[in-house]
């Protein structure tokens, strides 16, 4: 309890639980939101623990592989947002034609 | 009070001081200044037209071009420690490099290709 | 050409060799992807020709490697190139090739985009390629992701139909999820062992055990896994996005995607947590009991009252993957009782069951396809009296639905054969309740499987039409590998046998 009232210094712990609180918030908001862009933007808060976790590791650990591995989580992270994007405007646009008579009217 | 917390507290003092300024500065000028209230006064530009709603729907063009920035530009993540150690990795980096730019490359020309860079 | 001042940084050595299949298939990637830029749309679908031949061209170097017999290791241990890895290889890529003779047609007649189709699913065969060789933390998730992210665009396949879109929307989070709890469970594992390759986890816990923190991460990852493969409580996804995408996308999806998944779980449990003696078992093993359990229980309950036929083999590919589950929990006792030997046994057990069941699913999505060129439906009512209007069809369909029931005879029954036998080899009372559920499990199946059979036989054709069904020819290769090697397997089992002893 000591350590955490007169911390020295921020220690790996520190980003540890702070990684571990993202993770939970990125969870719970994807358990709960109903928007799909919400859910994205939770799981990219999720990742991005992940990214924290080993990236703190890799400095506890004096280790690279653990900043590596952020590279490419990064990498593949956006590509799922690409991916999901790109869902989500082809629902958007399916949407819209339903409603191709309303747009028409407001062109004039 | 330990070495940690004593740094931060020139950071508490600061954003105090912010406060406290910008607090006294708009405190000091509403009891100075006449009140002549006017509609006009109200728009976010009083001349030119009028600034969209905050919200409106964007052309889902947009979204287009977001992402094939994204994903062009979280490539370059790649490119960087390469560039770095240059040098050192010789001519089987830039082998690999330039195998992995190609394919970059290739990505484009489909884009390209499928005139998805045309504003349409 | 470098000035002698500069550091070098030791290039890895590049064994091209065993690289050659992962090569074949990137470049036909390629190939794929400027074929479709430089045909005209009207002939675009002639890419699914060049995806075929780069497939096929990819058996060649597994064989040559296969003959050439001996294991390579490459990046320290990284990426491994063994038999266990080689028959999977070739088993996406046969599974693949398969997928592509079920599209051909189906893409050419719709309104898809047919190019980038065939680019999707090699660039997923690729993963899978990957997959099979990486002991690696971080060639594991980038593989698994490369896996993923094509078949996310391939369920959303037909842009404008709203269960597609659905069937996207549903697989695309349900997939980005269990990669963040996965990542999220692999960033503590490399936190307490400070190591990303597999083997180094390995020697790891067997000095220090299972801490509490790695218990967690297992846990975790394993959550992730149990996403991918469909596994009960984790398998809601599947039904849903199993009927909305294409249907030759969902073959692909339910034998090669989740043989991915399942190859990802087997490489992190079996060569990152479960170590020579067996030690860190305990932990993992009651967490696929539960999941096959209950995958096998609920997959099996819920197909019994489906009606679309889609929809009942998306249910019973759940619950397949709970019977595959069975030998690989069976491992996990096995080992942590101390039999190392028996694990390994129940371990090709599990590859076994997963070529096994890639032949007969493909092949019954192969018939379904078929037969919905004509009635353009999917009910189980449309096999009313296939028998008097293609008798072949409804033939292949009753092996293909008999192998899955695990009928003796086809190859389906060698597949339980191993998993029982898996079982009985790791004989502890937890093992054999596992056991009974199986068995259990099997006898329900037989009555949700039989249903097509009984209509196809003795219910009468709800149409007057008795013109042939006419089966295109890539289809029609389909469906004859497919059943050739349902039937070959099960009166030679030792074909597939061998494979699997060659595995661990």
């Amino acid at each position: 309890m000591s350590a955490l009232a007169y911390p020295d210094h921020i220690t790996a712990t520190y980003y540890l639980v702070l990684a571990a609180i993202l993770f939970t918030i990125g969870a719970v908001g994807l358990l709960v939101r109903k928007n799909t862009l919400v859910m994205f933007m939770c799981i990219e808060l999720m990742l991005n623990a992940a990214n924290l976790t080993f990236v703190s590791f890799a400095n506890a650990l004096n280790d690279i592989s653990g900043q590596v591995i952020v590279f490419f989580t990064l990498v593949v992270a956006a590509a799922e947002v690409a991916v999901g994007l790109a869902i989500i405007v082809a629902i958007f646009r399916r949407r819209q034609s339903v409603n191709a008579d309303d747009v028409d009217l407001l062109k004039g | 009070m330990t070495e940690f917390y004593r740094q931060y507290l020139a950071v508490a003092v600061f954003v105090l001081a912010a406060f406290l300024m910008v607090g006294a500065m708009l405190g000091v000028a509403r009891l100075l200044r006449p009140k002549v209230p006017q509609d006009e006064k109200y728009i976010t530009y009083e001349s030119g037209s009028d600034p969209l709603p905050l919200f409106g729907q964007m052309n889902v063009r947009y979204y287009i071009y977001a992402l094939l920035f994204v994903i062009f530009d979280v490539e370059a993540v790649f490119i960087f420690p390469w560039a770095v150690n240059v040098e050192g990795l010789g001519w089987f980096g830039l082998v690999e490099m330039s195998a992995f730019v190609a394919v970059l490359l290739l990505g484009l020309a489909y884009v390209w290709r499928k005139g998805l860079l045309r504003w349409a | 050409m470098l000035s002698a001042a500069t550091v070098h940084i030791a290039t890895p050595a590049f064994d091209w060799h065993a690289f050659a299949p992962d090569l074949v298939l990137v470049a036909t990637m390629v190939v794929v992807l400027v074929a479709d830029l430089l045909l005209p749309d009207r002939e675009s679908w002639r890419t699914s020709s060049i995806a075929a031949v780069g497939l096929l061209g990819a058996l060649v170097p597994i064989a040559t490697l296969v003959h050439s017999g001996h294991d390579r290791n490459l990046f320290n241990g990284a990426y491994v190139v063994d038999h266990y890895a080689l028959a999977l290889k070739a088993f996406f890529i046969i599974a693949t090739y398969i997928t592509v003779l079920l599209s051909v047609d189906y893409i050419r007649e719709g309104d898809y985009y047919k190019g980038e189709f065939y680019f999707l699913l090699l660039v997923s065969t690729f993963g899978m390629s990957i997959m099979a060789s990486s002991r690696d933390l971080i060639s594991l998730f980038v593989a698994l992701e490369t896996i993923s992210i094509p078949t996310f665009v391939l369920a959303t396949f037909r842009k404008h139909d709203r269960a597609s879109n659905e069937a996207g929307v549903k697989y695309y989070l349900i997939g980005v999820l269990s990669s963040a709890l996965m990542l999220y469970g692999m960033s503590l594992i490399y936190g307490v062992t400070g190591a990303t390759k597999l083997s180094d986890i390995a020697a790891y816990m067997s000095q220090h055990g299972t801490v509490p923190l790695v218990a967690v991460a297992m846990f975790l990852s394993l959550v992730g896994f149990a996403f991918k493969v469909s596994a009960v409580p984790f398998h809601f996804w599947a039904p849903d996005t199993y009927e909305g995408a294409p249907t030759p996308v969902t073959a692909f999806l339910s034998v090669a995607s989740k043989a991915g998944g399942f190859v990802a779980l087997i490489n992190i449990v079996y060569f990152g947590f479960f170590l020579p003696n067996g030690r860190a078992a305990d932990s993992w093993w009651p967490v696929l009991w539960v999941l096959a359990a209950l995958s096998m229980t609920l997959g099996n309950l819920v197909a019994l009252r489906q009606t679309n036929i889609v929809r009942m083999l998306a249910y019973s590919s759940v619950a397949q993957g709970g019977f595959m589950l069975v030998p690989f929990a069976a491992a996990g006792i096995a080992g942590a009782d101390g039999h190392p030997g028996k694990a390994a046994a129940a371990m090709s057990a599990v590859v076994i069951y997963l070529l096994i069941y890639g032949a007969m699913n493909l092949g019954a999505f192969a018939v379904v396809i078929a037969v919905a060129r004509r009635t353009r439906s999917a009910e189980i009512s449309s096999y009313d009296g296939l028998w008097e209007i293609a008798p072949g069809l409804a033939v292949v369909m009753g092996i293909f639905l008999a192998s899955l029931a695990g009928v003796p005879f086809f190859a389906g029954w060698f597949a339980k054969f191993v998993m029982f036998r898996a079982i009985i080899d790791a004989g502890t009372g937890w093992a054999i309740a596992l056991g009974i559920i199986a068995a259990v499990n099997s006898v329900i199946a037989f009555f949700y499987y039989a249903r097509p059979i009984r209509a196809m036989i003795f219910h009468a054709p709800t149409t007057e039409d008795r013109t042939p069904i006419v089966i295109p020819q890539p289809l029609f290769a389909a469906i004859a590998l497919t059943v050739s090697v349902v039937v070959v397997v099960g009166i030679y089992p030792q074909v597939f046998a061998r494979v699997g002893e060659l595995a661990f």
